[in-house]
């Protein structure tokens, strides 16, 4: 996933510490979608990530005066949603339940979708949506830590760099969390590529 | 059945970005967000809105940044408070002498025809009208000493004057 222009982000930002709130919301309209694939896929649940991006927004809005420019608005409001959205998963232990079982209907169409489903053996010897089932419970079975470098890495695209940033440790913690995440995972799924039915 | 590598399972976490809210979600955000605000606004009292806003104006004029010199700024209000004391302090009424004790008379009257130039100072006699009280604290001359008079606190030197 690209990352944004910063000095667009800057200006956005300067605008916001002036007292205009329309240019947050141009901020808020365009972090939205990348911050709800990284929140939903911690916490695999909607309503969840809905209530969780809302609160973000609305933490961010109250801090964007202390905001100096440090590091990028990109790396700030994901730092932000990834703390917060850790926290909540630790309030809420290990209820869960997963409320997005269906893909968008225009993934059928999409050029990456058609790639992977016509070359991933995986994904052609099992259900599609029954994969996607056990791929979030294998995603659920990772500790929040783990989850969240692998949604950051695989899911949204992010750099070693990015991650270490916005999580505030070491890039090699951040591939050594990876590294242990992919292994879980391998597991799991190879598990259900044996026995498909479990 | 080779086990997935690193690179399927990639490709296989990376079909779950096609996971999406429901039609319309995104469009409505930014509605929901603002209600929000305002619900929150209502609900809080007046006095953390007022402190709110106080930070924010002090955050723009950056206060904080010139707070950043906290032993400065506790030197410069321990020297003010210091300089304060010192100025309205009131200084309390030295008295050396003895209040209770009675006034000293210096001698004797006697009628005013009696004065005259021959007398030395020393043993003239006052009259009543001249009689002048002494206080002890007044009397700063030591006892070896030749006797030193004080007139209205002004000590006064017999030295004699110098010769031209």
């Amino acid at each position: 996933m690209e990352q944004p222009r910063s000095d667009e982000d800057q200006q956005l930002v300067a605008r916001t510490q002036a007292g205009e709130a329309a240019a947050f919301d141009e901020l808020v309209v365009k972090y939205t979608p990348r911050l709800y694939g990284l929140v939903y896929n911690m916490t695999s649940n909607h309503e969840d990530t809905n209530d969780l991006l809302q609160d973000v927004f609305s933490k961010a809005y109250k801090s964007i005066g202390g905001f100096r420019g440090k590091s990028s608005f990109y790396t700030w409001i994901h730092s932000i949603a990834v703390n917060m959205t850790l926290n909540f998963l630790k309030k809420r232990g290990r209820r869960f339940h997963l409320s997005l079982d269906d893909m968008d209907a225009s993934v059928q169409n999409d050029k990456e979708f058609l790639e992977l489903t016509a070359t991933s053996s995986p994904v052609r010897e099992a259900d599609l949506g029954e994969l996607q089932r056990r791929l979030n419970e294998a995603m659920m079975k990772l500790s929040d830590e783990h989850r969240a470098v692998v949604t950051m890495f695989h899911i949204q695209g992010m750099p070693h760099a990015e991650i270490s940033k916005i999580l505030r440790v070491s890039e090699g913690t951040v591939r050594s969390r990876l590294f242990y995440a992919n292994r879980q995972l391998q597991n799991y799924l190879d598990e259900f590529r044996k026995n498909p039915v479990s | 059945m080779d086990p997935l590598n690193e690179d399927q399972i990639g490709k296989l976490l990376r079909l779950k970005k096609f996971e999406q809210p429901p039609p319309g979600y995104f469009d409505n955000f930014l509605h929901e967000f603002h209600r929000r605000q305002r619900d929150e606004l209502l609900r809080e009292p007046i006095w953390r809105i007022a402190l709110q806003r106080t930070q924010d104006f002090l955050f723009r004029l950056n206060i904080p940044g010139l707070a950043s010199y906290p032993a400065a700024v506790t030197a410069l209000l321990i020297c003010a408070a210091v300089i304060s004391l010192k100025v309205y302090q009131t200084p309390e009424t030295v008295n050396v002498a003895a209040q209770n004790r009675a006034p000293v008379v210096a001698t004797t009257s006697l009628p005013d025809s009696h004065w005259s130039l021959s007398n030395p100072v020393t043993t003239r006699e006052l009259g009543p009208s001249l009689v002048r009280t002494v206080k002890d604290s007044s009397q700063t001359h030591r006892v070896t000493a030749p006797p030193r008079y004080v007139l209205d606190s002004t000590p006064v030197s017999y030295e004699p004057a110098f010769r031209f």
